[in-house]
């Protein structure tokens, strides 16, 4: 890929946000298409194979969505970045801007800005078929001829003209395309911007007077500037008393200037707008009573049907795999590496695959709710609240999507400008219950509570997702508090107008967040499973042989062979280097409750919360039953799930004959569960998004501190 | 004396008025890229339901502005 890099031309994907840039970029490339990183930053970057009617390919990269080329938040950094750098990898050789013909006038900012920059350039007026049914018409031949670069009138959401594009851009791309751009700029620089470019230009090497300026306006944080590039202009700016500020109010508003009367001759608009179909819905859905009401009912169903949904799909993915590791152990001969195989690397598998259908789903849901332009009334609705927690409006899609996973919700905080804000999200997100505490969830409540009501136990249930919910919002008021910033925070957000979604969007999205989470979580789980394999399959030498012989020596003759395996299995757990481990923490954990089984069992869940359960069936020499109840449990009602491993834990005693699971060590273990922080994916994220290991490290003591504290004072007043 | 201006925050709900300057300048420059221009009608829709935040439109464009954004916008009297 890297080398193929080199020859195959680079066509970048540009415009505003809501310019339809998405389903351009889904309808050029389909599949063909991937997620990679910018180098040396954290945003994410898409790019997919483009193949020209002629057969020739080329590579699309989609850059984020931005209005200007002065940006304000990470995301919009990237565009300039990019584009400043004539060295960058995603450096492209041309460019297509994407814009919303219906409202043209407000799209053209960036595009006059790209236009000095010099690159070759094609628009693709977007919305062609939303255009048509309103009755707007637009000289494309005269645009065209005003601009000096082809434009195209396309639909991203039929297919209209999406041909002609691409044979309009491979004639680009091969210099005989209408590109016959006189030399001026679209924008004539003032004499304060005309000094710095020039003495940039002189000091730095740089393309059109225009690159110059960028480079003087942004010179302080362009990431690819030498330190003495940058101290040069730094310099500059300094000696012309340069008011970058100020002096970009002014090119915007000279712009606008500019372009609106070539707009005006060239698009012809109905005069009047109607109270439309969206201000309608907007009348009910920003309504003072029924928007926040209408939400919260969203939310509600969307939860039942990521509850639901579990219920089903997890099922299935169980007994796929638990028909598979038992194929594959029948197949092999018994020895280590089947062993691992079977116990640590599928069961690792399995452990990721099972929440894929919960994910999907979830990302499903908010992905149509986005399409159709619901999240942005949501981020309006809840900005100020979010604020009140040092986060932002738009937190709030990463903190639902913390219902499901919070990989993949803490990869979507990218487009929050503010840094604090957006460090408070990604801090707090993994409080929200995903959908890895659900399993243990279904065991423990049953086990606090043996004999109360179905409806308390529910009840109990869905106390643990506000539970976590009061954490994630404490825990971003004390960050709040803390932690000082300098950055602009902005809401300034456009409310698209409302519409179907587009499925193949949604679709490509939601694959996409799969991907993330598999690539991103999965690799992870299966890493740690084969650790924790090792652990618990090896220990001080000959210990586990003494125990497994043991064990032998004194099993009677009315065990079955399964029961036998079993306790041979849990036997060896217990003298191998994870049981040592487990009895060793277990005056650390002895407030909390807790014995040293359920210390193993934490060990094991601090690579992955849902590993819980296995460790616990494999403690209570359940390993053989385990198998079988998972597959059970797609039939059973949610608490009536996982029968034989709850009676065997109700049953379990301290050395002292004290019960182990009493109501005071369930909610206990619970609150630990809901509060720590239990998922190495998890941590690999922050780090990823945060540029360091400072603030996963961070994380991972606070949240787990915070775990052990309110365990502790769970357990201290419920065993009075 | 100063003489003080109205800004979006002052509008009654579905009034509007014509935007004359911005109060700050990192505001004016996010603003103005998204279309608020000085001179261009802004129209009050409704606040938000837990208040500190404006629905607006602008020439068929709908915004979302935050109070500080809102009220960084003067209106012409």
């Amino acid at each position: 890929m890297k080398e193929a890099r080199g020859k195959v031309p680079k066509i970048a994907l540009i415009g505003n946000p809501n310019s339809g840039k998405s389903t351009v970029f889904n309808q050029l490339t389909g599949l063909r298409q991937k997620t990679g990183n910018f180098p040396g930053v954290t945003v994410e970057v898409k790019e997919g194979r483009l193949r020209f009617p002629s057969g020739a390919e080329a590579l699309l990269i989609d850059l984020p969505g931005t209005y200007s080329l002065h940006p304000t938040s990470s995301d919009e950094k990237i565009v300039t970045t990019v584009l400043t750098n004539p060295k960058d990898d995603f450096y492209p050789d041309a460019l297509v801007y994407v814009a919303d013909v219906t409202h043209l006038e407000k799209h053209l900012l960036l595009f006059t800005q790209l236009l000095d920059l010099g690159l070759p350039m094609l628009m693709a007026l977007n919305m062609a078929d939303t255009a048509a049914e309103a009755g707007i018409k637009v000289n494309t031949g005269k645009l065209a001829e005003r601009f000096g670069v082809p434009v195209v009138s396309i639909s991203g959401r039929t297919g209209e003209n999406i041909q002609k594009l691409l044979l309009d851009l491979e004639k680009l791309l091969n210099g005989d395309g209408h590109h016959r751009r006189s030399t001026s700029a679209f924008y004539p620089l003032r004499e304060v911007e005309k000094q710095v470019a020039d003495a940039a230009q002189l000091n730095v090497a740089t393309g059109s007077p225009y690159h110059a300026l960028l480079l003087a306006h942004h010179h302080a944080w362009l990431p690819f500037l030498q330190k003495q590039e940058r101290e040069t202009l730094a310099a500059i700016v300094q000696t012309k008393d340069f008011q970058s500020l100020r002096v970009q109010v002014d090119e915007t508003l000279d712009r606008f200037d500019r372009f609106t009367p070539i707009v005006r001759q060239t698009v012809s608009q109905p005069s009047v707008e109607p109270t439309t179909f969206t201000d309608r819905i907007d009348t009910i859905l920003t309504h003072r009573w029924f928007g926040p009401l209408i939400f919260f009912g969203v939310m509600l169903l969307v939860f039942m049907a990521i509850f639901f949904g579990y219920d089903i799909t997890g099922g299935w993915v169980e007994s796929g795999i638990g028909v598979m590791i038992d194929a594959i152990g029948v197949g092999l001969r018994e020895n280590w590496f089947t062993d691992l195989l079977t116990k640590g690397v599928l069961p690792g598998l399995q452990g990721i695959l099972v929440f894929v259908p919960q994910i999907a789903l979830l990302f499903l849901l908010i992905t149509i709710l986005e399409e159709v332009g619901y999240m942005a009334r949501a981020v309006f609705i809840f900005d100020k609240t979010m604020r009140r927690f040092g986060m932002n409006g738009r937190s709030i899609v990463a903190l639902i999507g913390g219902g499901a996973c919070a990989v993949p919700a803490i990869m979507g905080t990218r487009t929050i400008s503010n840094w604090k804000e957006r460090l408070i999200t990604v801090m707090v997100t993994p409080f929200i219950s995903c959908s890895a505490r659900i399993p243990v969830y279904l065991v423990l409540i049953p086990v606090a509570l043996p004999h109360s009501s179905w409806w308390t136990k529910s009840l109990v249930f869905g106390g643990m997702y506000f539970f976590g919910l009061l954490a994630a919002l404490g825990a971003a008021y004390t960050f709040k508090k803390l932690l000082r910033t300098s950055d602009p925070s902005y809401l300034a957000l456009e409310l698209p107008v409302y519409r179907m979604p587009h499925w193949k969007n949604v679709w490509l999205t939601v694959w996409e967040k799969v991907k993330a989470f598999i690539s991103g979580a999965g690799k992870i789980i299966l890493y740690i499973s084969v650790v924790l394999w090792i652990l618990g399959n090896t220990g001080p030498s000959g210990a586990l042989e003494n125990a497994e012989a043991q064990v032998k020596a004194t099993a009677t003759a009315e065990m079955s062979q399964d029961s036998l395996d079993d306790l041979v299995a849990a036997k060896r757990l217990e003298a191998s280097f994870a049981g040592m481990v487990g009895k060793s923490i277990e005056p650390l954990i002895a407030p909390l409750g807790y014995d040293w089984k359920i210390g193993i069992a934490l060990l094991s869940s601090f690579a992955a919360r849902e590993v819980f359960n296995g460790t616990m069936y494999t403690i209570y020499s359940l390993e053989s039953v385990g198998r079988v109840e998972e597959e059970e449990a797609a039939n059973q009602r949610p608490f009536e799930r996982y029968s034989r491993l709850r009676r065997q834990m109700r049953d379990d005693t301290f050395r002292d004959g004290r019960p182990v699971y009493t109501l005071a060590t369930g909610i206990s273990l619970l609150v630990f569960y809901a509060l720590a922080m239990q998922c190495m994916s998890t941590l690999a994220v922050v780090r990823r998004e945060t540029g360091s290991w400072k603030w996963p490290l961070f994380q991972f003591f606070f949240m787990s501190g915070l775990a052990y504290l309110c365990a502790w004072v769970a357990f201290t007043v419920l065993s009075r | 004396m100063q003489r003080r201006y109205r800004t979006v925050p002052d509008l009654k709900q579905n009034e509007s008025a014509l935007t004359l300057a911005f109060t700050d300048p990192t505001l004016a420059g996010k603003l103005t890229a998204m279309g608020v221009l000085p001179g261009v009608r802004i129209e009050l829709v409704r606040p938000a339901p837990f208040g500190e935040a404006y629905y607006v439109k602008v020439d068929g464009v709908r915004l979302a502005l935050r109070e500080e954004e809102a009220a960084s916008i003067l209106l012409e009297a």
